[in-house]
């Protein structure tokens, strides 16, 4: 019994020979560690100090205190960015976690030309956003298709793009395409571990499509779904890509974004202190919100 | 691992050994992947003058060819100093040169713009100390000021170039008119004839990533009005004249006189209504931008739009030097490319011209670039402050919002003002 209850424990053996043998594995992998140290763990530090100096890319570099975390508070531009990040991130999360459901449920099943519909789903995760954004741009133009299909339903045929209402839910589509094929991967995963026998079960007891999702699906989803949503609104916290090739922040900083403010200080304005100081405050937000989430979503895991 | 045990239990010499050469060939391992962080900087004692330069003659086997030559012609006349120019993309040069300049990796001399010389200030070594008094009284008040800030010259200009005013002859047909614009006035007046008969008065790109130095700040100073106050540590463009230039460029906007969607995209010249031959004149492309779609014949080149008074944006290209190398030679480099025979190809093959007096014409019997030549005394760089572009990320985002009808010109202009005073008084 103590064996099947700790399998893990199995082939561990101890002794000299066993020591040597994980010394030997640790050597191994020493170099991909201080690559780690290096280009992750290291620079992530550095960020941190940097956040408590006026370093620029041209030279200088003083310590300068908290002021570059006195200055961000005071930041109008800040708090705009930081809105409008909150805002896209409340309309792509939950709409990649839809779609992901959506299209992994009905993918699951084995059906002629199943793979092939999971293959296509996962397309846009390997396909270049800078690439996809520029068919997007012409997609959401004035005109364009996506105009004239919500012309049909009574809105205006402007482009989506240039409107400062509009310009994040045309942004939120285009992530929300670019990743719910992940989503999907994964939820396609762990429904295919949910037995076979519960789901003909609820059907003997008549449970209807949705009772069986809602009351034996769901539930088993939970780790994965938690887990997407964490990556998920990390990943839409730094949105970049697609902003700065579609709207380039606009119109009117109606889609600029944290990372967009960040890069523009570090790469335009060479201020990289403070740059790093949005760094640090993105982070912080991101540990936030997946502490909350944790609560919220993944208790039980 | 399964491996690893069932092998025979290695003698005691083999065990040595293995104790010996694993953690070496780990540590080497690393050392060799760490190995491209580190390299050597810029010795000021080297005798090779490293340039970067993107470019500016647009056909590479012609601009490959122009600098092969002109190092081949430098390092003849000067024995043991050796000259690499490599040509990087436009795309991300201000980021690549910075990371280089902060990691003891950039070149000796650089080509940079006015717009971009503050931000490199620290970095650079001033002209005067490598420019002969002689070549700085050659050059022309607008090529040399471009690149002057806090009294230092930052470059050596090696080019110069025009926005002038340029209008479509194909449409003035089109509504009968033979009168062309030279005020903002007469551009205002000939906008609802335009329109009516499906035409655009101008072109505006209202896109943030784009340079206000080419769209907003023109009619700023054609009203009047500057950029910076007279000490650059205040903002003056939410003056009166500011706000008329923005109030004329919303009523433009507002009126259909120019594409709406270009206040927010700026798509490739061939998508746009001017390379469409659907705008009347534009400021913000120069002749040879609009030559391929309009054709040389329906191109006229004009002074820049007047309202207080004619003035447009120029820019000027120059070779500045970066500190850390051999600035002797690296210096002599620039003196060297910046002889008007030298420069004289570079400036011809892009369609640009000459930053000295004593240059001589390079277009002759070529009307279109003599008249743009003629309009290069009423252009003017844009601001050279420390921190113009902070300002110009500031500003540009309130004038769209103008032009957007969220905010009337007044109070897009105050708040960019009351951001970017407080910015710049920190």
């Amino acid at each position: 019994m103590a064996v099947v209850a700790e399998p893990g424990r199995r082939g561990r053996r101890s002794g000299p020979q066993a020591r040597r043998e994980a010394r030997i594995g640790l050597l191994f992998v020493l170099p991909c560690f201080l690559l780690f140290l290096a280009f992750r763990f290291g620079p992530g530090i550095a960020g941190v100090l940097m956040s408590f100096t006026d370093y620029s890319l041209t030279g200088g570099g003083h310590f300068i205190g908290l002021d570059n975390f006195i200055r961000l508070w005071h930041d109008p531009l800040f708090w705009s960015s930081l809105k409008v990040t909150v805002l896209y991130t409340v309309m792509a999360v939950p709409g990649t976690l839809l779609a992901s459901v959506a299209l992994a449920l009905l993918t699951r099943r084995a059906f002629r030309g199943a793979k092939l519909f999971r293959s296509v789903f996962f397309l846009p995760v390997v396909t270049s956003l800078v690439l996809a954004a520029t068919v997007f741009v012409w997609i959401f133009s004035t005109g364009g298709p996506w105009a004239t299909f919500v012309s049909w339903l009574g809105l205006s045929d402007s482009g989506w793009l240039g409107d400062d209402v509009f310009v994040l839910p045309a942004l939120a589509i285009v992530g929300v395409w670019s990743r719910f094929g992940y989503g999907m991967l994964i939820l396609l995963a762990r429904m295919q571990d949910i037995p076979r026998e519960l789901e003909e079960a609820a059907l003997t007891d008549g449970a209807g499509p949705w009772q069986r999702f809602r009351y034996l699906v769901l539930p088993q989803l939970r780790p994965a779904l938690f887990f997407l949503a964490v990556l998920e609104t990390t990943s839409s916290f730094q949105v970049f890509d697609a902003i700065y090739t579609m709207t380039g922040g606009g119109p009117a900083n109606a889609s600029y974004t944290l990372v967009f403010q960040l890069y523009d200080a570090g790469f335009k304005y060479f201020d990289l202190g403070y740059a790093a100081t949005i760094g640090v405050a993105l982070f912080v937000l991101t540990l936030v919100v997946a502490l909350v989430q944790r609560l919220v979503i993944g208790k039980d895991q | 691992m399964s491996l690893i045990s069932r092998t025979p239990a290695p003698d005691g010499r083999r065990r040595r050994l293995r104790a010996v050469a694993v953690p070496a060939l780990a540590a080497a391992l690393a050392a060799t992947t760490l190995a491209g962080c580190g390299g050597a900087g810029r010795g000021s004692d080297s005798d090779t003058v490293t340039m970067w330069t993107y470019p500016v003659i647009f056909d590479e086997a012609k601009n490959k060819a122009y600098w092969d030559g002109l190092v081949k012609a430098f390092e003849k006349q000067h024995t043991g100093i050796k000259v690499k120019v490599e040509t990087f993309p436009w795309a991300n040069r201000d980021t690549a040169l910075a990371t280089a300049i902060a990691s003891g990796k950039g070149p000796d001399v650089v080509y940079l713009v006015p717009d971009q010389l503050p931000k490199y200030a620290r970095n650079i070594v001033p002209a005067e100390e490598y420019m002969s008094k002689n070549a700085r009284a050659d050059y022309t008040d607008f090529a040399l000021t471009s690149v002057t800030a806090d009294g230092k010259t930052l470059g050596t200009p090696v080019l110069t170039s025009g926005n002038p005013l340029i209008c479509d002859k194909r449409v003035f047909t089109a509504i009968g008119e033979q009168q062309y614009p030279g005020t903002w006035e007469d551009l205002a007046r000939l906008a609802p004839r335009l329109k009516e008969k499906g035409y655009y008065a101008t072109s505006y790109s209202g896109d943030t990533q784009q340079t206000l130095n080419l769209t907003f700040y023109p009619l700023l100073w054609q009203a009047g009005g500057d950029v910076f106050g007279k000490d650059d540590k205040k903002t003056a463009f939410a003056d009166a004249a500011g706000v008329k230039a923005l109030t004329y460029l919303k009523k433009l906007v507002d009126g259909g006189y120019t594409d709406r969607d270009m206040v927010t995209t700026t798509p490739k010249l061939e998508q746009t209504p001017v390379a469409r031959g659907k705008v009347a004149c534009t400021w913000q492309n120069t002749p040879a931008d609009v030559e391929p779609f309009w054709g040389k014949a329906n191109t006229v080149v004009l002074p820049p739009l007047k309202d207080v008074k004619s003035v447009g944006y120029g820019t000027v290209g120059a070779l500045s030097l970066l500190k850390g190398g051999n600035t002797k030679a690296a210096g002599e480099w620039i003196d060297f490319v910046a002889e008007p025979a030298n420069a004289a190809g570079l400036e011809k093959e892009a369609g640009y011209f000459p930053a000295r007096r004593s240059a001589k014409d390079l277009y002759p019997g070529d009307p279109l670039q003599s008249a743009v030549s003629k309009t290069l005394p009423s252009m003017a760089a844009g601001p050279l402050a420390a921190k113009s572009r902070e300002v110009m990320g500031l500003l540009g985002p309130e004038i769209q919002a103008a032009l957007l009808g969220k905010k009337s010109p007044e109070d897009a202009l105050r708040t960019a003002a009351t951001a970017a005073d407080a910015m710049l008084g920190r």
